[in-house]
């Protein structure tokens, strides 16, 4: 079976075998929420397709997203570092399709075959590595540049150049009000870097993105290729 | 709830709000352009940019403008004074 998953992916064949036969088919809508904050987590997704958004939250009506995962990881990291649950909000931003794995059959797996436990640490590393750069990014960088640093990022987790988003869902992933994305998007169309309309955007010229989005991306995405394999 | 639409004019072009977001009323819609506006002067004077030409148009669900909020309305008086006062 050849998964879209990059860590289903980049397992052995003999590995994937051991996994095989407990993984399920499942489709996920937009905003199905994955795990509500310190739920207890009983499964863990490989997403094949669509985009999971990871937000910290504070209080009751303020949030920031945090990280993503899409065909590059997996959701539900907690339980590969013995942990059952966190304080993470994390839903479906773009809806999309995983391989779905029961917890303590994953953890037992974990157990008895450290390559397996040995390749989702890894990823635990990418994708601490990507958290911190956002920490940084919304920090020194200006919102036009994160943005298209998200819009690249999810653009590496998906094969089609239309990514569904609204203004209002871009907002939460920037922590801005969303006349900020509305004038964002206006000057990343403005260059003709991307194309911006209701609920979509559409990728125009990648390379020239990425020149926009300068020193704002690439570092996590070549620890991501380094240490698990090609992001895209 | 009704639907709001905060369309920006930078003082040579409009940028449309093609969502527009669900707020309770006018009041949380003006509350809403205010907060933005406030959020878009702090990027503007990092970046030493001048957005005292643009607006907010707040419309309504029938695209009819019904309110409107300049930048310069969220500056502290002191501020604005010392700016264009000068």
């Amino acid at each position: 079976m050849a998964y879209t998953n990059r860590l289903l992916r980049a397992l052995s064949p003999a590995d994937q075998d051991v996994l095989r036969p407990h993984l399920r088919w499942s489709e996920l809508g937009r905003g199905t929420v994955l795990f509500p904050p310190n739920a207890l987590i009983t499964q863990v997704w490989f997403l094949e397709s669509g985009l999971t958004s990871i937000v910290a939250i504070s209080g009751i009506d303020q949030g920031v997203e945090v990280g993503i995962a899409g065909r590059d990881g997996l959701v539900g990291m907690p339980l590969l570092l013995d942990a059952d649950r966190t304080p993470h909000r994390i839903f479906m931003q773009v809806a999309g399709t995983a391989y779905t794995i029961d917890g303590d059959v994953l953890r037992q797996i974990l157990d008895e075959q450290p390559s397996i436990r040995k390749l989702l640490l890894r990823y635990v590393q990418a994708y601490a590595t990507q958290t911190t750069y956002t920490a940084l990014s919304n920090v020194v960088h200006t919102v036009e540049e994160r943005l298209a640093r998200w819009l690249l990022m999810s653009h590496d987790r998906q094969d089609d150049d239309e990514i569904p988003l609204t203004h209002e869902f871009l907002a939460l992933m920037l922590g801005v009000r969303r006349p900020s994305v509305t004038i964002a998007l206006h000057s990343l169309e403005g260059l003709g870097l991307i194309k911006a309309t209701r609920g979509l955007v559409t990728m125009r010229k990648r390379g020239n993105l990425e020149e926009f989005a300068g020193a704002s991306y690439g570092v996590p995405e070549a620890e991501y290729d380094r240490l698990i394999g090609p992001l895209r | 709830m009704p639907r709001f639409f905060l369309h920006i004019d930078d003082g040579t072009q409009r940028i449309a709000d093609e969502e527009g977001s669900e707020l309770p009323d006018l009041a949380a819609a003006r509350d809403e352009a205010l907060g933005a506006a406030r959020q878009l002067w702090s990027a503007a004077i990092l970046d030493q940019r001048d957005i005292g030409m643009h607006s907010f148009h707040i419309a309504n669900d029938q695209d009819e403008v019904i309110a409107s909020i300049k930048m310069d309305d969220v500056l502290p008086v002191a501020l604005w004074s010392d700016l264009k006062g000068s």
